[in-house]
């Protein structure tokens, strides 16, 4: 059964490529990628079963046994994440084609997306921190590719910056991976952490793990490392925000997680008090550039940084409710972002505009929409009894515990201005007298096939809240299982 | 020897990084480009360097450089590759919709 | 019992169903028997052998969240209170709202109120109960926000909810400490830990968290802001949330943890002492408002301080009165509200200024109004009830004696002082409440219509909750063993027994009582001579901090983002760049992770030192030429060094690739280029000049450490040894970088052409895909 691990990275991978042969026929295209898209769905709860009952499946690509082959690993960490990643993958590839133009969508948008989801689910389940970069650089490339999709002249602009920015963090990748290899000898995740154990993390191995934390950290988008986010996640279409959103800055996080619980933990006085710190700034930070500005998406976009502050709050606590706290934002804020991304595109295609100036009484037209954003503000803020409460009240937990007062104030203050952020598009957006609209460009058809999969969402993110009982045994394994590396070394290399 | 390339490498970078602050893209592809030579030096430096023959199994031979980092270094640079044609494209495009190939005009606002 | 609590919650869902009749028939008509019988549910338990309830459900039992509902006395009195109150509201509302408005969201918003203000009294689990308080805040904005076409409507609703979440998280924060400290959940268990919990050395902070949690809610000084604004809401709605029900969940909170913390001195000084600052403030302020409703909610937040200081002195006379009070206040302030709210629909104006002699016309409010306005007031009179839970109050304050010396001590001095006074205050103003709007000159001119008294459906429930007024003050023991006592031991954590009477004889309270009478008349005959005095302070004051605050927030936000955010390329690659030196040059520093060694360095030989040199110098040429093809050429001569020493490390397999690439790079290059302006030297600031060099050399230098001192310090020997002994008996290869690759990194390679694949993809996708040309 250990072939299982590798089906959520070859589903897509060849899904994209077959998607290339038949992109100028737009209807089968469609239906071939939410087919393929639902199936990898399928799989993935499958896997995540089978995860959850047996325990965590490995895979020696080409029968090279670790650590000297690629090995994929799909441990409940793991394996969770690819679920969530192809429960947002679904509700996007359902919105595309009433999100996207034609021709969009004929110059490969489903290939790239295709392979993006490969490359995502690969970073998720690889064991080898080459083949991570490796992934890395598919994800890259993809998202370098639905970012210029379209060829607007600002799109264009803000790409160049984009790619420039990981460009940069990519090179520095390699060669903190080279620097590792000099001391340990070693590229497997494993091996390194048996390795590093051995030797308590002794001189250098402590500056080069935050080396690598400062790549995962530009694509994580921590303070100081995200200014090459907010504005190039707006240029390009909605749906695609929603995949970058919801995805690019989450395998950061995951690369942090899996590094500073399995390889660079045993100089946390270090290492994880920096995190704390930059944690604190990353919310204070993030959520001021929230308040910062009219235009709905990049209001969106920055609340995307204070949700990778908390989940950097749980990694720098380094204790078990810390932990699991760190695992459920991850997980739910794949889900809300992308919910949120997905409002804001519909948002936006009825309004015809992205400036929050314009737009009033829209209640009137869309309640729907409309209570949809306002539930989306509180899973945000983390109202209970959404899911994005039991991600916080875990983390504030665990940082009670260890008589962390100052980043509980912030991480409070923080959530009040996250509401705030969103409240204020609910209030100046949608409440006010009834305007009426330009309907001429409306198609209603469209409209509904924009809200349903950002519904689908909201809906997830309220049973992750009300149903979490269904969920925390697992997000116990996960963070039991972080707790100690020795189950996930052992895994790996069964000596 | 493994000194003097970690230096040599070092210069890269900072050649790299130079370029990169600069305004004008073609001086700011020139530095992605020695960024990626650079880092490429590093992981050959890293493997350490001449301890034996080269990595093709000949019968006699005992001692052989360490393979692992050619191979790293072979699947970056292709990828490296890649980025950087796309790099280009995507300036040559950009900078004429834009009509400028000066970065501090690429700033952008924040309602476009 | 989790039934009734629910009941609202399953009735909101059904509205959108019920509402579609409602051009026939009022939707409220439909609504009006769900809290009246959670009332009579609930009233079957009062009696004088009332003991506490509980029901367990379990919810999120591995974080030790559960509905646990516990019914005691203290929370008898609010739910009995929140459905009583709540039919009433109702009833009138069916008058109040027109079948034109969006009665299916307004019904929706009032029964998510009930539920959650139910949940919220009825909770022993603190985390149930903050989700019950969140949503008791959710619910208020949304009915504020009711009219949202008003701009002040949305401007109320914003601020009520950026202040009661704000201390809704607070209050979350105390509660997480709560739990981590005490280990339960449950705060009857707290309670039993209390010694525990008050010795924490972090316990100030806690009260801090908790306090702040319940003076937000209850709007004491100095957030009290928030409810002024508040009246934006529709009537019935500042009638039910804003004076009867939620804004007392903050004074139930106090209530509660009194048994937790009422002991501590920090409770008794602060709760007393906001709880009168904010009793004199706001009664202070009560008196110079034109607007009825404004009248009413200053007054509020006036009766909240005073229940509030009464629960900080925490005596027992003291905390009877509080609980006493908590249901006096809602019968009379309900009334009132909805007497405001009758003559809001009848005259067309709230205005105090253009109301008066409405006596004529509407007798009956009128005299509905009389009842409330006296027991407001306090007036020794033994049909209100006013007077005798003020009366409990001016003895409490005189009977304090707990502390003798310092601050406390002077404190305790100082209270019946301050509580007359403000006493006077709130005579003043409920004086100028009635005679401003029944009696004086009919000033018909100011009005849009002709007045006249209210449907009597209208008038239904402020005539019961007066005949409640009139009854509980004929008949105060009827309510105290059975019910009263009770919520005053929850609170209390003892044994409760007050004999109520009128006439206590001529002692202390009532020489207070009779000053308050007395100077509160003069005062309110001349107040317009005094209208000076109480436009002294600043009509604006707390609210110009709020919004203040929120104004500076968003502009400073604004500010701080664009100084950053630049849009500039060179502003980015250089934070990240110093933040990652400054950052990894400390932690090599901390951690010591300098090593030099350099015993195991290849030799040194001249070939390699001069195709270094030569990279170095074409490197660094890079950076002067002011030409494409210097640019190319300089490029080339790096590209192509590093296929040399390539060649040189015994990597021939990388010097071919690299030879290729660079082939086609500068190929690639070269087609490019020629599409781009040429290279110039731009213009620029010689202090970016030396800041650019500097991060370049910086970061170079750094990248330069930590590789020597990466290999410096090989700790093990790499994995690469395996691949040299099984490259051909198990890959069949004689290459072995080149099994490696196929093979066991096989991989790698896939996705590596994956990435060229995707590539190409973008880059047709770049020249072919051009979307609406030269437009934005």
């Amino acid at each position: 059964m250990s072939n299982l691990a590798v089906l959520p990275i070859i589903i897509p991978l060849l899904a994209g490529i077959v998607a290339v042969f038949f992109a100028k026929k737009t209807m089968a295209v469609r239906i071939f990628a939410q087919v393929l898209t639902l199936l990898n769905l399928a799989v993935s709860i499958g896997i995540a079963f089978y995860v959850i009952q047996y325990g965590t499946v490995t895979l020696e690509t080409g029968g090279w046994a670790a650590p000297y082959g690629i090995i994929l690993v799909a441990d409940p960490l793991a394996i969770f994440l690819v679920l969530t990643t192809n429960i947002i993958a679904t509700a996007s590839v359902f919105y595309a084609p009433n999100s996207l133009t034609h021709k969009q969508e004929q110059f490969y948008f489903y290939t790239f997306y295709f392979l993006l989801i490969s490359g995502v689910s690969g970073a998720f389940l690889t064991g080898d921190l080459f083949n991570l970069f490796v992934f890395f650089e598919v994800l890259l490339m993809a998202s370098y590719g639905l970012i210029v999709l379209g060829g607007e002249k600002i799109q264009l602009r803000e790409s160049l910056k984009y790619v420039l920015l990981n460009l940069f963090s990519s090179m520095l990748f390699v060669t903190a991976i080279a620097f590792l290899y000099s001391v340990t000898g070693t590229v497997n995740m494993a091996q390194l952490a048996e390795r590093i154990q051995e030797v308590e993390q002794t001189g250098i191995l402590t500056t080069i793990g935050i080396l690598l934390f400062f790549v995962f950290a530009t694509k994580g988008a921590i303070f100081p490392l995200y200014f090459w986010m907010p504005k190039s996640y707006i240029v390009p279409n909605s749906v695609v925000s929603a995949l970058f959103g919801a995805l690019l800055t989450k395998v950061g996080i995951y690369s942090i997680v899996r590094t500073f619980t399995l390889i660079f933990i045993h100089n946390p006085e270090v290492t994880h008090e920096l995190f704390l710190w930059l944690a604190a700034l990353t919310m204070i930070f993030g959520v001021i550039g929230a308040l910062s500005t009219n235009n709905v998406k990049l209001i969106i976009v920055y609340n995307i940084i204070p949700a990778v502050g908390f989940m950097l709050m749980g990694i720098g606590l380094f204790n078990h409710d810390g932990l699991a706290g760190s695992v459920y934002y991850l997980l739910q804020d794949i889900i809300i972002k992308a919910c949120l991304f997905l409002m804001v595109g519909a948002l936006i295609y009825v309004t015809g505009t992205s400036n929050l100036k314009k737009m009033k009484g829209l209640i009137h037209h869309f309640p729907l929409l409309g209570w949809m954003f306002f539930i989306g503000g509180l899973v945000l803020a983390g109202i209970p009894p959404f899911s994005g409460f039991i991600g916080k009240l875990l983390l504030l937990q665990g940082a009670i515990q260890e008589g962390r007062y100052v980043i509980v104030i912030i991480g409070l203050l923080t959530s009040l201005l996250i509401l705030l952020s969103i409240m204020r598009i609910f209030t100046r957006g949608f409440w006010g007298e009834r305007t009426e609209l330009d309907t001429g460009n409306i198609q209603p058809k469209r409209v509904r096939g924009l809200i349903i999969p950002a519904f689908g969402l909201l809906s997830v993110c309220v049973v992750l809240g009300i149903g979490a009982e269904w969920f925390i045994p697992h997000i116990e394994t996960i963070t039991n299982q972080l707790l100690d590396p020795e189950i996930y070394i052992d895994s790996v290399l069964k000596e | 020897m493994e000194i003097l390339m970690s230096i040599l490498a070092g210069i890269l970078f900072a050649t790299a990084i130079y370029n990169l602050l600069q305004k004008q893209l073609l001086r700011i592809i020139i530095g992605t480009v020695l960024l990626s030579h650079g880092a490429h030096l590093f992981i050959l430096t890293m493997g350490q360097l001449k301890t034996g023959k080269p990595p093709i199994i000949v019968e006699g031979v005992e001692q052989y450089t360490d393979p692992l980092p050619q191979a790293l270094i072979l699947t970056s640079i292709v990828i490296s590759f890649g980025v950087t044609s796309l790099l280009l494209v995507l300036s040559y495009r950009a900078s004429k919709l834009n009509e400028s190939d000066n970065m501090e005009e690429l700033r952008g606002s924040e309602h476009e | 019992m989790i039934y009734a609590v629910f009941a609202p919650l399953v009735v909101t869902l059904l509205i959108p169903l019920i509402s579609k009749w409602k051009e026939k028939i009022h939707t409220g008509w439909f609504l009006l028997p769900i809290p009246f019988l959670i009332f009579l549910y609930f009233i079957q338990f009062a009696g004088e052998n009332f003991t506490p309830k509980s029901e367990v459900y379990p919810w999120i039992p591995s974080l030790d969240i559960s509905i646990d509902f516990y019914l005691d006395g203290l929370s008898l009195l609010f739910v009995l209170l929140i459905s009583g109150i709540g039919t009433l509201v109702v009833l009138y509302s069916i008058y109040y709202l027109h079948k034109s408005e969006q009665l299916k969201q307004f019904y929706i918003y009032l029964f998510l109120f009930m539920f959650s203000m139910l949940g919220v009294v009825l909770s022993d689990n603190v985390f149930v109960l903050y989700t019950f308080w969140e949503f008791t805040s959710l619910s208020s904005f949304l009915l504020i926000g009711f009219w949202h076409h008003r701009e002040g409507s949305r401007y109320g609703a914003l601020k009520s909810m950026l202040i009661t979440v704000f201390g809704g998280l607070s209050l979350l924060a105390g509660f997480i400490m709560l739990t981590v400290i005490s280990g339960t959940t449950s705060i009857q268990s707290m309670i039993e830990q209390t010694d525990v919990i008050v010795d924490h050395p972090y316990f100030p902070l806690l009260f801090v968290f908790l306090v702040l949690g319940a003076f937000t809610k209850s709007a004491q000084f100095p957030f009290h802001i928030w409810l002024p604004d508040a009246m934006e809401a529709p009537t019935p709605v500042s009638a039910y949330l804003h004076s009867a029900t939620m804004v007392k969940a903050g004074i139930f909170l106090i209530a509660r943890f009194s048994p937790l913390l009422g002991q501590e001195p920090i409770f008794f000084a602060v709760i007393s002492v906001v709880g009168l600052i904010t009793l004199f403030w706001a009664s202070f302020m009560a008196v110079r408002q034109t607007d009825l409703k404004g009248i009413l909610a200053f007054s509020t937040v006036s009766q909240l301080g005073m229940i509030m200081a009464m629960l900080g002195f925490g005596t027992e006379a003291a905390i009877f009165a509080a609980v006493f009070h908590i249901l006096n206040h809602a019968t009379f302030k309900g009334s009132l509200f909805m007497i405001a709210g009758i003559v809001d629909h009848e005259t067309g104006t709230r205005d105090i200024r253009k109301l008066g002699g409405l006596m004529t016309f509407m007798p009956m409010s009128a005299t509905l109004a009389v009842f409330g306005v006296f027991s407001m007031a306090g007036a020794p009179l033994p049909f209100l009830n006013g007077f005798y839970s003020k009366e409990e109050f001016l003895g409490a304050t005189v009977e304090l004696n707990q502390y003798t010396g310092g601050f406390l001590g002077f404190l305790q001095e100082a209270i019946p002082y301050i509580a007359v006074i403000g006493s006077i205050f709130t005579f003043v103003y409920s004086m100028y409440f009635f005679f401003g709007t029944f009696r004086g000159p009919f000033k018909e001119k100011e009005l849009d219509k002709k007045p006249h008294e209210a449907p009597v459906g209208m008038l239904i429930s402020p005539t019961i909750l007066v005949l409640g007024v009139i009854l509980i003050g004929l008949f105060p023991n009827a309510v105290n063993e059975p019910f009263l006592a009770h919520s005053a031991e929850a609170v209390f954590g003892g044994d409760i027994h007050a004999h109520l009477k009128f006439w206590h004889g001529f002692e202390t309270p009532f020489i207070m009582s009779l000053i308050i009478v007395g100077i509160g008349t003069i005062l309110a005959v001349t107040r317009k001579k005094w209208a000076g005095v109480y436009n002294i302070f600043p009509r604006k004051g707390f609210n110009e901090v709020y919004n203040f605050v929120v104004d500076s927030i968003e502009n400073g936000s604004k500010k701080i983002t664009e100084t950053y955010m630049t849009g500039s390329l060179r502003h980015y690659v250089a934070f990240i760049l110093t933040a990652i030196f400054l950052i990894c040059f400390s932690i090599m520093i901390i951690s010591n992770g300098f090593a030099f060694d350099f015993s195991q360095t290849a030799d040194i030989t001249i070939p390699e030192i001069l195709v270094g040199l030569v990279m170095a110098i074409a490197a660094i040429a890079t950076i002067f030429t002011t030409s494409r093809l210097g640019a190319i050429i300089t490029v080339g001569v790096v590209g192509y060094g590093l296929s040399i020493l390539f060649v040189l490390y015994r990597a021939p397999d990388l010097a071919l690739t690299q030879l290729i690439v660079e082939t086609v790079s500068v190929a690639l290059f070269l087609l490019c280029f020629k599409h781009l302006p040429e290279l110039r030297k731009l213009p620029s600031h010689p202090g970016v000049k030396s800041t650019n060099s500097l991060i370049a050399i910086c970061f170079g230098g750094l990248m330069t450490l930590i590789g020597i001192s990466a290999h410096s310090t090989k700790l093990f020997s790499p994995i690469s040894d395996y691949f040299l002994e099984q490259s051909v008996p198990l890959g069949g290869g004689h290459n072995v970088v080149n099994v490696i690759l196929v093979d066991m990194r096989g991989l790698d390679t896939l996705f590596e052409i994956t990435v060229l694949g995707i590539a190409a993809l973008a880059i047709y996708g770049l020249i072919k895909l051009r979307h609406n040309k030269g437009a934005k």
